[in-house]
């Protein structure tokens, strides 16, 4: 592989930490990550003014994030083809996992707006487990692609 | 990333047009992100600084945090994929290894520091302002000479073909 693109894809990695922290940011501030928080940024609350959210309201911010969630484990999970096969074994859960969590993630919105109360507590966990396992991903990519230079240069 | 490992892409002749055609995109998307974020947040001093903080004299309301939150969502997004398919074109197609790698990097230090300036000057100081404006147009106009530089290699025949 060229070297070249043993640094693009490092700096790949660093754009994805600061996709899942930005995106963490903004879940937090509008959302909140409490049980109750969520549930009232979804069903609104008629004491602090808010709206219960609508399906084609929640669908408009679903659709970009289907196209790209899927897309980013895609890639953060392919670049994996380029180390051992030990390594490569290693990230098939994980990637199992993400594309799971990422689309409970999404999912599980709609039916917090159709009553399904029991999913406010899922989407907080599908959210936490996508930081987690993402962040994990991303940072062995990271120690992967650097091992990588770091050899080459040798 | 199929094309990383066909060894020849510039005779191939599948992987030629359509990364001629994945190529002209890429500018077309730099270009018209240039066009909407001046529209949009304004890439002068004076404009960025309104959007921002606002202008009571002008009844401009500043920007909410939410905003700022989803406009660098949304960019890091776009900015690592575009980034990253353009640099894996160039870095097969640029033969000069010293080029290659200082343009590479170059760009991707550029579009980071774009990412880190944004939020400083919102939350920090209006000095960051400038260093954010230059940042955007460094990494913009590095991709941009990547991506005709590409087309250059990809169609005009080079010495080391022969």
């Amino acid at each position: 592989m060229h070297q070249s693109y043993r640094f693009a894809i490092a700096y790949f990695a660093i754009f994805g930490t600061l996709l899942l922290l930005s995106g963490a940011v903004l879940f937090i501030s509008k959302l909140g990550i409490s049980y109750e928080s969520v549930s009232v940024f979804y069903m609104g609350n008629v004491e602090q003014f808010s709206q219960p959210k609508s399906t084609y309201g929640l669908l408009e911010t679903a659709l970009p994030h289907i196209g790209a969630m899927g897309l980013f484990i895609f890639v953060t999970a392919h670049f994996m083809l380029f180390t051992s096969k030990k390594e490569r074994q290693k990230t098939v859960l994980p990637a199992i996992i993400l594309f799971a969590a990422a689309l409970i993630d999404i999912g599980s919105g709609f039916l917090i707006v159709q009553g399904w109360t029991f999913f406010v507590g899922v989407k907080i966990i599908a959210f936490l487990t996508l930081q987690i396992i993402g962040l994990y991903l991303l940072f062995t990519l990271f120690k992967h692609t650097l091992q990588g230079i770091a050899r080459y240069q040798n | 990333m199929r094309f990383t490992l066909v060894k020849d892409i510039k005779g191939d002749t599948l992987m030629r047009p359509i990364l001629g055609g994945l190529l002209l995109f890429i500018l077309l998307f730099l270009s018209a992100d240039v066009l909407l974020k001046n529209d949009h947040i304004g890439l002068t001093p004076t404009q960025l600084s309104q959007t921002l903080f606002g202008n009571e004299a002008e009844y401009i309301e500043p920007a909410t945090e939410h905003f700022l939150l989803e406009l660098m969502h949304s960019d890091i997004f776009f900015m690592m994929m575009t980034l990253l398919t353009l640099s894996a074109v160039y870095a097969r197609l640029c033969q000069n290894k010293t080029i290659r790698i200082v343009n590479i990097n170059a760009t991707m230090i550029s579009a980071l520091l774009t990412v880190l300036f944004l939020p400083l000057a919102y939350y920090l100081s209006a000095h960051f302002i400038l260093p954010y404006i230059i940042a955007f147009y460094a990494w913009h106009i590095l991709a941009l000479f990547m991506a005709i530089a590409s087309l250059y290699y990809l169609y005009i025949p080079q010495k080391s073909d022969f």
